[in-house]
């Protein structure tokens, strides 16, 4: 049925849930390219056919332009949805991307990454002062300076203020200043200890 | 609030380029931030853009911090300022956040909305955001045309961006809070046509 | 050195610098640190927190951390070895050591600027004085040489002979004041024991600096009730720090009487208790307390068809029905509940248990929650020594660490059940070493090994739990045996540690008197045994008379130890 792939694609990205990232699939797209591709050249084939008389072609020339259109319309939804779930990825990950998704991320989509990454450090860069000021911090309401957090695994040194060092092996416990940790709260490294 | 009492000298509340010179005191630089804050969060659409309160923002939690770095360690209220700046920061950003959301979320629309601004009425954008803004629509556009369009039939190359991608609901419910007395607003009662 | 003030020598000199916590793996530790972080998180000092459970840990995380911090707080290592020899720190690191492990090396005392204990002063220390173990170096060559020129002949002869006794002489003395001096060392450090809970010594400085909140005392709580159910302290000084807490306890929780100004229900409180002496009874049955409790049962010599028969009698004299005292102490009839105590501490007496009631606290919050502070001990003990799960030990200590905060119940409930299975494999082990005469006569001291494959055998290759066993058995052997003699001897227990490794756990515990001063001197008797044969031990628990020691090795060493100490 025309549309079929188009709509796998949509339908494949609705399943995949909680801004998840599913695979780029490329050959489905290039199947509902190719899909396309296959209407229009009937439908020019029918349109001159239509022209010299025979108009009953003219629902079928109509049924395919639907199709055609409908294509257009699934093809894109994917692809824009796709970019917006690895919008929120900048967000969530920072501008490092855990390798994993990388490779679920056709190289045009990490091209576009690139860009907005760039374009939103300017942006930030431009909003505070001298040093800009970094809007994927402070996502949630500070409740106090300091939090105790917990390592959930070895990460190695890491780097507080004006130089001192803490190192972070599995199950070891800090006290340390919460702007400095958000980052890596949500990365996985530490957990937020409530007392 | 004590954004009073930790800027101390000077007041940081000069309105930019507006032809009013409005002296704010801290505190009311801080009220109208999260006034600001709070309609941006309820609003639909983007609403006008902010700078002048922005920049003051900004220069008054400069202003805090280097006070901060001049006052003696373990002192209590370094404990209670620091605090204080955290959360003007966080109500900053969640402001600018806010508004980047519904630029990427709404951006043709926002785009067409300030080109076809009059004069003398106000941008919803400030410049650094506008540049945001043209620069996430390209980038869009690039992407989408390089990955579909171009390998789509002749007819079905363009797409038009404003009809696509849905524009702010601006028959969604808002909270309001009436700020001063008013006469005669009539609210109308939802007919069967309104949704 | 001690710190005489501890606010201002301590707690002022942290207060704005980032600090390491190494934190010994036991329960007073544990407490003691819950404690510390507390008033850290008040004042905003940057900490961070590493559990360790033995000397190599120790010295593994110094070295990772030693670039990185110069302030560390020891809670309960360190004070009984040269820190400074183990660890050779920068001159500019500070050593804070709270520990409860006596008697405290005697560098670390005389140290003046980089030890500083965290110690309480009355606590009955005996360090030796100065000049007993430390002593210049004098120059022994006097410059008599230089005198002796320009003199006569015969005048040198006689100032060389008068040198040559003098210089004697002072070898002599030195010979004897070194003598002297080893002897000294060796009776001060010959017998090991524990001071106050460290976890006290933390409440009071909390309670100098006027933070202490009513958390923080039930911690200290905790922290001395674990000395206690481990049997690291002694009968008075356990009466003694009681009467101390209890003070705060009433300045803290008095507002119960006072009916208008009654706290919720929900609201936190302690309360002195002179409660039933019988492990986790709120929280089992009281049968199974009875059974599983080492007092009752090495009393009631519960191994044997007699104790059982004598445990029946028991439970008919105060007139509680077998299947009321079998359910959940719950759901028994309250009208049995009301004198329970009473009635049972009047009924013990009759059967020689006259210590049955103990004095100790207990803690309500809610409707539901009330626990004892030896509840809390057992729990947490193991939930540290817990084997059921795998991983870095380190995520037991955390979830010790976890389980004393009362936002954690379920933590806590996890914990109750695992230490009532270890109770009960407690007692079934000491039954059948019993009754199987496992338990065996070296001379100077008792000996009982558990083989591999004997039921529950895993558990029993943590140090805490095997220390539990060590005791229970040995107050279970006392009872049942008939000869005077083993009756005062002390006990050394082994048990296989790692399969795989070939390595076997081996703790010596002191004799079970009435007037018992809970001194140790199998630390030093493992050390020397250990170096004359050769074996191949590791040290590294923080209690000196907890070693491993390789299978093979270990007749040969119980063979020295046993000429050692006849």
């Amino acid at each position: 049925m025309a549309g079929e792939r188009a709509v796998g694609l949509v339908r494949e990205l609705r399943g995949a849930t909680g801004g998840n990232l599913p695979p780029f699939r490329a050959e489905g797209l290039r199947q509902a390219l190719e899909e396309m591709r296959a209407l229009y050249e009937r439908n020019q084939a029918d349109v001159s056919e239509a022209k010299s008389g025979r108009t009953d072609l003219i629902f079928l020339i109509r049924f395919r332009h639907c199709c055609l259109l409908r294509n257009q319309r699934c093809i894109l939804a994917y692809l824009y949805d796709r970019l917006l779930r690895i919008r929120a990825l900048r967000w969530e990950y920072g501008s490092v991307l855990p390798n994993t998704i990388q490779f679920h991320m056709s190289a045009e989509e990490v091209e576009w990454f690139s860009r907005y990454k760039k374009s939103l450090a300017t942006y930030m860069r431009s909003v505070g002062g001298e040093e800009g000021l970094d809007l994927t911090q402070d996502i949630k309401p500070p409740k106090s300076l300091y939090i105790e957090v917990r390592c959930l695994r070895d990460y190695g040194e890491f780097e507080i203020d004006d130089g001192t060092t803490v190192l972070l092996k599995k199950n070891s416990q800090h006290f340390l200043p919460r702007w400095k940790c958000e980052q890596l709260i949500r990365q996985g490294v530490l957990e937020h200890i409530l007392l | 609030m004590a954004a009073a009492a930790a800027g101390g000298e000077g007041p940081g509340g000069d309105s930019d380029g507006g032809s009013e010179e409005l002296v704010l005191t801290p505190a009311q630089l801080i009220r109208s931030l999260e006034q600001a804050w709070l309609n941006e969060k309820f609003a639909p659409e983007l609403l006008e853009s902010k700078p002048e309160i922005v920049e003051c923002v900004v220069e008054q939690l400069d202003h805090m911090e280097a006070n901060l770095k001049r006052a003696k360690r373990g002192d209590l209220k370094v404990s209670i300022h620091r605090m204080e700046i955290e959360r003007i920061r966080y109500v900053l950003s969640s402001y600018l956040r806010c508004r980047l959301v519904k630029i990427e979320k709404f951006f043709p629309h926002v785009l067409e909305k300030e080109k076809s601004r009059a004069e003398g009425e106000p941008s919803i954008l400030s410049p650094e955001e506008f540049a945001f803004a043209k620069e996430y629509m390209a980038n869009t556009e690039i992407y989408l045309k390089n990955v579909a369009l171009k390998h789509m039939p002749p007819n079905l190359q363009k797409v038009a961006l404003l009809k696509s991608v849905p524009r702010p609901n601006l028959d969604s419910f808002v909270f309001l809070r009436v700020l001063e007395r008013q006469e005669n607003i009539l609210v109308e009662p939802e007919t069967d046509e309104q949704r | 050195m001690f710190i005489s003030d501890c606010r201002r020598e301590f707690y002022d000199v942290i207060v704005s610098q980032r600090v390491l916590l190494l934190v010994a793996s036991d329960v007073d530790a544990l407490c003691a640190c819950k404690i510390l972080q507390a008033l850290f998180q008040c004042d905003h000092v940057q900490y961070t927190l590493v559990p360790v459970s033995g000397w190599q840990e120790l010295e593994t995380a110094f070295l990772e951390h030693k670039d990185q911090f110069k302030y560390f707080v020891l809670i309960n290592c360190g004070a009984n070895v040269d820190l400074l020899e183990i660890l050779q720190p920068e001159e500019d690191t500070f050593f804070f050591v709270c520990d409860s492990h006596r008697p405290i090396n005697v560098v670390n005392v005389y140290n003046d600027t980089q030890v500083k204990l965290l110690v309480k002063q009355d606590d009955d220390l005996d360090v030796p004085t100065y000049d007993d173990i430390f002593r210049d170096e004098e120059d022994e060559e006097e410059d008599s040489e230089n005198e002796s020129d320009g003199l006569e002949p015969s005048e040198k002869r006689r100032r060389f002979e008068e040198d040559v006794i003098e210089r004697t002489m002072k070898r002599r003395q030195r010979r004897e004041w070194e003598a002297r001096r080893r002897e000294i060392l060796f009776d001060y450090e010959q017998y090991e024991y524990h001071g106050t809970s460290s976890a006290m010594v933390m409440f009071d400085l909390a309670w100098i600096m006027s933070k202490d909140l009513n958390d923080m005392l039930w911690w200290a709580i905790v922290g001395l009730t674990d000395q206690w159910v481990q049997d690291k302290i002694t009968q008075m000084k356990y009466v003694t720090d009681i009467g101390i807490l209890q003070r705060h306890v009433s300045r803290h929780n008095h507002r119960n009487e006072d009916e208008e100004n009654s706290l919720s229900i929900d609201c936190m409180r302690i309360a002195f208790e002179y409660d039933l002496r019988l492990a986790l009874y709120q929280h089992w049955s009281l049968y199974e307390s009875l059974c599983n409790t080492s007092y009752t049962s090495a009393s009631l010599k519960l191994w044997s068809v007699q104790g059982q028969k004598r445990l029946q009698e028991f439970l008919a004299d105060m007139g509680l029905p077998l299947r009321q005292v079998k359910q959940k102490f719950n759901s028994m009839d309250m009208s049995l509940k009301e004198n329970l105590r009473e009635m049972i501490e009047e009924s013990a007496n009759k059967f020689g248990m006259k210590d049955l009631r103990i004095q100790t606290f207990s803690i309500h919050f809610g409707f539901k929650n009330k626990f004892s502070a030896s509840d809390i001990v057992y729990a947490t003990v193991s939930l540290m020594e817990n084997i059921e799960k795998e991983g870095p030990e380190t995520t037991n200590f955390i979830k010790a660490l976890d389980s004393l905060s009362r936002g954690n119940l379920d933590k806590l409930h996890q914990g109750l059940d695992l230490a009532k299975k270890q109770l009960r494999a407690i007692q079934q082990t000491v039954a059948s070493c019993i009754c199987t005469n496992l338990v065996i006569s070296q001379g100077p001291f008792l000996y009982c090994s558990l083989m591999e494959g004997t039921p529950d055998v895993k558990l029993f290759s943590k140090p805490v739990s095997l220390c539990l066993l060590s005791k229970y058995l040995l107050k279970s052997f006392v009872c049942s045996t008939k000869n005077k003699r083993c009756k005062l001897l002390p006990l050394v227990m082994a048990a296989p540690m790692d399969v795989e490794r070939g390595t076997v756990i081996m703790v010596g515990i002191p004799p079970e008197t009435e007037s018992s001063d809970k001194k140790n001197f199998f630390g030093r008797a493992f050390e020397k045994a250990a170096d004359s044969t050769n074996s191949r031990t590791l040290h590294n628990h923080f209690d000196m008379s907890i070693i491993e020691l390789k299978t093979e090795d270990r007749s040969k060493f119980l063979d020295a130890l046993i000429s050692l100490l006849s």
